[in-house]
């Protein structure tokens, strides 16, 4: 993670993050570990407790932007469709932030 | 030159639907709302001078100047009146009353109390994008800050061309300018990877 993510992260988790922004908080740890990441590291990358952050790798799942692999499904990677996702929302970052909107 | 600056204008709303179909993220859809609007009033604005420009200035169609013109500064007062709108609403969650109760409800034809209004709210926005590019420190950042700041200089230019023709020409230069730069904010950030 740059300098910048960081400080975009520390500024969100400052206050009430959307589902939106959650979403993509998961998916950037996973893509940080080297696309296989275990629920523990997306827990504490993504700062979320272990309940939420079983509901929300459902959710990812079901929308096909995560997959499970490994021993009992407890690894976590980007499918082709989530890392086109996060391309994609970069650029709406860096368009929004541009402007100085956050997103 | 309005011609351009309406297809560049078109090309950022696209660009902020794009991002508010992926986010879901109001301030893109106000940024969508405001440049569609701008793209709009240029396209009319440029329409009716092309007219007037075609017809020799006939005496039936001079009017079209004017209404362009007019159309065209209402279009652009809520445009940066939405932009003004999104900026306040990031730093204090103002609502959608507060500054539809602050719009001028009053419109003018061409001359110098339209332009300070269109000013007034450029100076604000360009304010805006200097506090971000103060601390983001982007290139695109700096873009935008330099896209506005050169509309704000087209708007003194054309409320100097109130008082003195030459500055028609600078005014149109100054306004170009201010859209390529967004231009090459939004290359920029799709060619990012």
């Amino acid at each position: 993670m740059t300098a910048g993510e960081q400080n975009t992260a520390a500024k969100h988790s400052s206050k009430y993050r959307s589902q939106f922004r959650i979403y993509v908080d998961i998916m950037r740890v996973i893509q940080r570990e080297s696309n296989q990441a275990k629920p523990t590291r997306i827990l504490y990358g993504a700062n979320l407790s272990h309940d939420r952050l079983v509901k929300y790798l459902e959710e990812l799942k079901t929308l096909g932007v995560i997959e499970a692999s490994g021993t009992d499904d407890r690894v976590y990677s980007l499918t082709q469709k989530g890392i086109e996702f996060l391309n994609n929302f970069r650029k709406v970052e860096a368009f929004a932030g541009a402007f100085g909107f956050r997103i | 030159m309005e011609f351009i600056a309406f297809a560049i204008a078109i090309s950022v709303a696209y660009q902020a639907l794009k991002g508010f179909r992926l986010s879901k993220e109001r301030t893109l859809l106000f940024l969508n709302l405001s440049f569609s609007l701008l793209g709009a009033g240029l396209l009319i604005d440029s329409f009716s001078n092309a007219v007037v420009l075609l017809a020799r200035f006939h005496r039936g169609v001079i009017f079209l100047s004017a209404l362009g013109y007019t159309i065209n500064f209402i279009v652009q007062v809520f445009a940066y009146g939405i932009l003004v709108f999104a900026y306040l609403q990031q730093a204090r969650g103002v609502t959608v009353g507060t500054v539809v109760a602050a719009l001028p409800i009053a419109f003018f034809e061409h001359n110098a109390i339209t332009e300070l209004i269109l000013i007034f709210l450029l100076v604000y926005i360009s304010a805006q994008t200097a506090i971000n590019h103060s601390i983001s420190k982007t290139t695109n950042s700096l873009l935008v800050f330099g896209a506005f700041t050169s509309l704000v200089v087209s708007h003194v230019f054309f409320l100097l061309f109130t008082l003195a023709p030459i500055f028609f020409p600078f005014a149109h230069v100054a306004q170009l300018f201010g859209f390529l730069l967004l231009l090459g904010m939004l290359l920029r950030v799709n060619q990012s990877r």
